[in-house]
């Protein structure tokens, strides 16, 4: 059994994608080039993808990951990249193959920074995000449907700045992945909104980079025996 | 629509989208409807004319409308043309886009619907009337022909609603009737024109072409009769977002000759022309590469029919094995045996559609289906290991007697029995019963509406009768009255799907949508009442004065006769000619031999 790290990036039109979408469009596009992927036992086999970290509806990506069960006989991942290029949406780009085994512990998100533009005069988001640092914790409720939860999002989100951007102000932050899970970049750009008094609807979201634990060594996510055309 | 690498980071930047666009994205469900971004979109910069193609549904619904993909495949990549694509925003979008002024804009370029040259709409039924006023509105092109101007686009309709243009006749500058495969280039051409008046004038000579007010003799509906030589769409537009349905097609066979009295699909497409094995399961291998499907589909009005099925099924299985080969129909009479074929390729539920309850009212609409045939297609339902079974029927068809209602739920008892016989209760069996609408152009476009009081009586009825363990789901009772209202509207009945649409009704055909109340207060105010088809006398009715169908008026007069007295007709690909007057001047059945 042969998994292979595809990374790839999210813009354009793709950004707008929910998880499930994404995930569809990789397995889509596998297929379009001719790349098999294994399948899931059963009475309804499914292919073996999975994103391990979700990208939000609207944010853009620019090193995504998709982890890919392929047959063990298929031949090189850099022949492979360069048809799934060919085959992919608009939007979505692979970018790089890093073939693993079977015993490869699955890649786990340990941090991931963000930006976006908001609406509203620097200085005051400046300022929010000056508050943000000087806070001992900051409590939020997250309603879903598998019920209420808080979140102290002092625990998770981290390196918080805002600059002077084209059409508004740049937010950045990373977001922590701990054991008992991560706060949602929704949750931290609404609350730094709402205390700089402006609309919380964000552009140009954008994941820029994750940290990943378990991703095999090297210069990043297009690591290890890392294939490119 | 930028020029920057797709993924790369300029795209981060949001310059895909207007940043006007980008706000709103931000804030609405399933942004995905609006942006574009498919497998195999066209793009065609600079080209002429820009042509906007549009379903006037949601996104999910509308990318799976095969037509669409026909006319934007052709146009895009046949003609000089640009083809765009536009759906109908979900309300929440349609908000937002009022509350800033932002118009409707397609998912090709981002660039404002209003600029085109041509706004084409297929329209598939009644209750999607009034989605097409609001895109006119949402776009800023005035709702009226008659208002619109040198910068306004030429609003073009087509699709099987147009069987009767009436209800929507103002709102459009021309309708055309039938299939336009083989005009597309001509409409094209039409184009070219240098004003809005001499492209109106040329898109009204070319054949099929109906411009309310304009034309002074019905529309001959056009037939494309190089269809059975013609391949099918091989690189449509896949959608990323979920759509409702999620296969490659290929249209095998158009048409339909089975002569069910109460089917305007059946009358309206004919003659039945079949596309030949080969290239059929060329197209089939092609799509699949092309889409990333792993199902396909053998589409037609009733596929089990297509002469070649078997032998289309067989060689795609050898090709590709593993991919599953759908039908979206099959018929009860045939059904024992089609099952059996496509047992491997189905999954979970089996659909059958008996219509009516009893053989006096089967062979009434030309059904021909009896009990034993019913009988045999349950017992291979379950026998060939389907867990679900849904029966569709309709009720209120005309010379219905309570005693057909009844027959519904006996016809259900003796499914239900023979389900905990065969499958031993892992079987899920419902009964799904719609309204029936009478439609133009059918041997029933004469007969009434059977009316609210009596279709909810019937309901009940029916609900008495039923199995308790028998889940079955009626159709809106109010959503009928409506479309049988607009399905044989004359001139003036514009009026109610304008009033309607002004007083909020959307999306009617969504039950979340769909407010009846909306178009009680339209019908009130229009004077127009709800359910009743504007008929003038036994003979005359208004869809005639724009359309010529192809199907005589002597012929349908005959059917409808002979559905008094039960008596069946045979289809005229398995006997002698029906004299509908379909065939002729070029037009011809075209089978496999």
């Amino acid at each position: 059994m042969t998994w292979w790290l595809l990374t790839f990036s999210r813009g354009g039109p793709a950004s707008y994608l929910s998880h499930l979408d994404t995930a569809r469009a990789v397995q889509r596009t596998f297929a379009r080039a001719g790349v098999p992927i294994s399948l899931s036992q059963g009475m309804r086999p499914k292919p073996r993808v999975s994103l391990p970290l979700p990208l939000p509806v609207g944010a853009a990506g620019r090193e995504e990951l998709a982890v890919v069960e392929v047959p063990d006989d298929l031949p090189g991942a850099a022949t492979a990249l360069r048809d799934l290029r060919a085959a992919a949406p608009p939007g979505l780009t692979p970018l790089a193959i890093v073939v693993v085994g079977e015993q490869h512990p699955r890649p786990q998100a340990v941090e991931a920074s963000y930006a976006c533009v908001l609406d509203g005069d620097a200085g005051t988001l400046e300022a929010a995000v000056e508050r943000y640092g000087t806070e001992e914790s900051v409590v939020r409720e997250r309603v879903s449907p598998k019920g209420r939860r808080t979140l102290d999002l002092k625990k998770y989100v981290v390196h918080a700045a805002a600059e002077p951007a084209p059409g508004g102000t740049r937010l950045s932050f990373a977001i922590r992945h701990r054991d008992d899970g991560a706060a949602r970049p929704q949750e931290f750009i609404d609350l730094i909104a709402t205390w700089a008094g402006v609309e919380p609807v964000m552009r140009c979201l954008e994941r820029r980079r994750v940290t990943w634990k378990g991703m095999p060594p090297g210069r990043g996510p297009g690591a290890g025996r890392s294939e490119s055309p | 629509m930028n020029t920057s690498a797709p993924g790369s980071l300029d795209s981060c930047r949001d310059d895909w989208f207007p940043d006007e666009v980008a706000r709103l994205l931000a804030r609405v469900t399933r942004p995905g409807r609006y942006t574009g971004g498919e497998f195999n979109l066209r793009l065609k910069p600079g080209a002429s004319p820009r042509i906007v193609l549009s379903y006037p549904d949601v996104y999910e619904i509308g990318i799976s409308n095969p037509a669409l993909q026909i006319l934007y495949a052709h146009l895009n990549d046949a003609t000089p043309a640009a083809a765009e694509r536009a759906y109908c925003p979900w309300p929440d979008m349609a908000a937002l886009m009022r509350a800033h002024d932002v118009p409707l804009w397609t998912l090709e370029t981002m660039e404002p619907v209003a600029g085109c040259d041509l706004w084409g709409f297929t329209l598939p039924h009644e209750l999607t009337y009034t989605n097409v006023l609001e895109m006119l509105d949402l776009a800023g092109v005035p709702l009226h022909a008659a208002e619109r101007g040198e910068g306004d686009p030429v609003v073009l309709g087509g699709g099987p609603a147009v069987a009767d243009p009436w209800p929507l006749a103002p709102f459009f500058d021309a309708f055309f009737i039938g299939e336009v495969e083989h005009r597309l280039d001509e409409i094209v051409e039409a184009l070219a024109a240098p004003s809005r008046a001499l492209r109106l004038q040329a898109l009204a000579a070319v054949p099929g072409m109906w411009l309310p007010g304009v034309s002074e003799r019905p529309a001959q509906r056009q037939v494309f009769t190089a269809f059975s030589s013609t391949p099918p769409v091989l690189r449509p537009v896949v959608p990323v977002l979920e759509a409702v349905h999620d296969r490659a097609i290929v249209e095998v066979m158009r048409g339909c000759t089975a002569g069910c009295r109460f089917c305007q699909a059946g009358m309206w497409y004919r003659p039945v022309r079949e596309r030949p094995v080969d290239l059929v399961v060329d197209a089939a291998e092609q799509l699949l590469s092309e889409t990333g499907c792993d199902e396909v589909s053998l589409l037609s009005l009733s596929s089990c029919d297509y002469s070649g099925v078997e032998e289309a099924l067989k060689r795609i299985r050898d090709l590709r094995p593993g991919v599953r080969v759908s039908l979206p129909s099959l018929r009860i009479d045939s059904a024992a045996e089609s099952l059996g074929r496509f047992a491997a390729d189905q999954r979970g539920s089996v659909t059958l559609a008996p219509e009516a309850g009893t053989q006096e009212l089967r062979d009434a609409i030309n059904k021909g289906v009896d009990d034993v045939q019913f009988e045999e297609a349950v017992r291979a339902t379950f026998g060939g290991g389907f867990t679900g079974l849904k029966l569709y029927f309709m009720i209120g068809l005309p010379g219905e007697t309570d005693a057909d209602v009844v027959g519904i739920a006996h016809m259900a008892a003796t499914a239900a029995r023979l389900a905990k016989e065969i499958a031993r209760g892992r079987a899920r069996l419902s009964v799904a019963v719609s309204s029936y609408v009478p439609k133009a152009h059918t041997p029933f476009q004469l007969e009434p509406f059977a009316g609210a009081a009596l279709l909810r009586r019937r309901q009940q009825l029916l609900r008495d009768a039923m199995p308790r363990h028998v889940r079955v789901t009626f159709h809106d009772v109010a959503a009928s009255l409506v479309e049988a209202t607009l399905a044989r509207g004359g001139p003036g009945s514009d009026r109610l799907v304008e009033e309607a649409w002004r007083r909020g009704a959307r999306f009617d055909g969504w039950s979340e949508h769909f407010r009846f109340p909306l178009w009680e207060a339209a019908a009130a105010a229009t004077g127009i009442e709800l359910g009743a088809a504007d008929l003038h006398g036994d003979t005359a009715v208004p869809w005639e004065s724009a359309v010529a169908p192809g199907v005589t008026g002597a012929f349908l007069a005959d059917e409808r006769e002979r559905a008094a007295r039960g008596a069946l007709t045979d289809d005229c690909r398995d006997g002698s000619c029906t004299v509908c007057g379909v065939c002729g001047g070029g037009v011809e059945m075209d089978v496999l031999p």
